[in-house]
């Protein structure tokens, strides 16, 4: 009987440590795991704690967001002023370099095309008459002054420094010698105002007529003129001051 | 016997406690009220067994009764937004420093009586 007794004491006491010593590792391990402060962890209070620490966080942040936008802003005021600058001297670029002749170009316009009459085509008091600079001089004046944008002859644009010269049996247009029996003159601009400088009554085309010369005239709302493809050189000249 | 016992339910408690999954944090303050309470329940046990007044089903009783009532307590606590815990662990561990003083008193009672026998031995020899 007293053994019996012992023997359930014994047990008991047994259990009693196991549950003691269990509990109170479970609890070691819970102190030790929630200095991590997991959110699963924490209680209202800690989490009400944290919440607030968070808050101040944010707003500590969003301050600092707002300055970064607004210097951001002004940096991009200030970049958008500087491309606008660059946009006004693009455009002034292109616009000059349109009115020296650097770029190809098109539009609206008339294709002048000079030939010379073949031998049945021409009347009795008339001869053969090749086409000289003069007659190309006139042309392009006569275009110039009926507001032509653009101007070339076989592909030869005319530009400030264009010179139209005989040289021999060829005319010399920006240097190069062209030697042929037919001109193609390219011209951008209104086209019945060119036409008309050249065609209209007492007009240029019918000098040339009497002269032997065929000219015909052909509307475009497409003409395309390439582009001045010699170099702007000046040795002489400086600007004034 | 007794302290085979006690030796074995320490070392199957530490594996065990170590390789439960652990608890949530909320649940963790009646765990520590709960260690306390039982703690203090050892104690008392202790200074029975020395007084010679131990008896087993009051230890056993004692050491659930209170680790539950104390977990109880902690919840109302809780829900009343009352921090009963504190109390319960003034109690406790204030009766746990009792029985520590009276465990010492007595050992020390027990350690300066043998000095003191031995000293008069020594006289009589």
């Amino acid at each position: 009987m007293e053994k019996k007794e012992k023997i359930i004491m014994t047990v008991t006491i047994g259990i009693m440590c196991f549950l003691l010593v269990m509990i109170i590792f479970m609890q070691f391990k819970v102190v030790q795991e929630s200095e991590k402060t997991d959110i699963n962890t924490l209680q209202a209070t800690e989490l009400r704690q944290e919440l607030a620490n968070w808050k101040t966080k944010y707003e500590e942040a969003k301050e600092k967001y707002d300055e970064t936008a607004e210097t951001l802003k002004t940096y991009k005021e200030e970049s958008s002023a500087e491309s606008k600058t660059k946009q006004t001297l693009e455009e002034e670029l292109e616009k000059l370099e349109k009115a020296l002749g650097r770029t190809d170009v098109e539009g609206e316009g008339v294709i002048i095309t000079l030939s010379e009459k073949k031998q049945s085509d021409l009347k009795e008091d008339e001869e053969i008459v090749s086409i000289n600079a003069e007659d190309l001089i006139t042309i392009v004046n006569s275009l110039k002054d009926s507001g032509a944008e653009a101007i070339s002859i076989n592909d030869e644009r005319i530009v400030n420094s264009t010179d139209i010269v005989d040289v021999g049996d060829t005319i010399k247009i920006n240097s190069k010698h062209l030697r042929t029996n037919e001109y193609q003159i390219k011209a951008i601009g209104n086209g019945s105002y060119l036409e008309s400088s050249i065609f209209g009554k007492g007009g240029y085309s019918e000098t040339l007529d009497s002269s032997g010369i065929k000219a015909e005239i052909q509307k475009s709302n497409r003409v395309q003129i390439s582009k001045y493809n010699g170099e702007f050189e000046t040795n002489y000249i400086e600007e004034a001051k | 016997m007794l302290f085979i016992s006690i030796l074995i339910g320490c070392i199957l408690g530490a594996i065990v406690g170590i390789n439960v999954p652990i608890i949530p944090y909320t649940y963790s303050s009646y765990l520590a009220i709960a260690i306390i309470a039982a703690l203090d329940s050892v104690f008392g046990g202790i200074v029975g067994v020395l007084k010679r007044e131990f008896d087993i089903q009051v230890f056993i009783s004692g050491f659930f009764c209170n680790s539950i009532l104390s977990i109880l307590l902690t919840y109302l606590g809780n829900k009343l937004d009352v921090d009963i815990y504190l109390a319960a662990i003034v109690v406790f561990v204030g009766r746990m420093f009792l029985n520590l003083t009276i465990i010492r008193k007595y050992y020390i009672d027990k350690w300066s009586k043998k000095i003191k026998d031995k000293k008069t031995e020594n006289e009589k020899a």
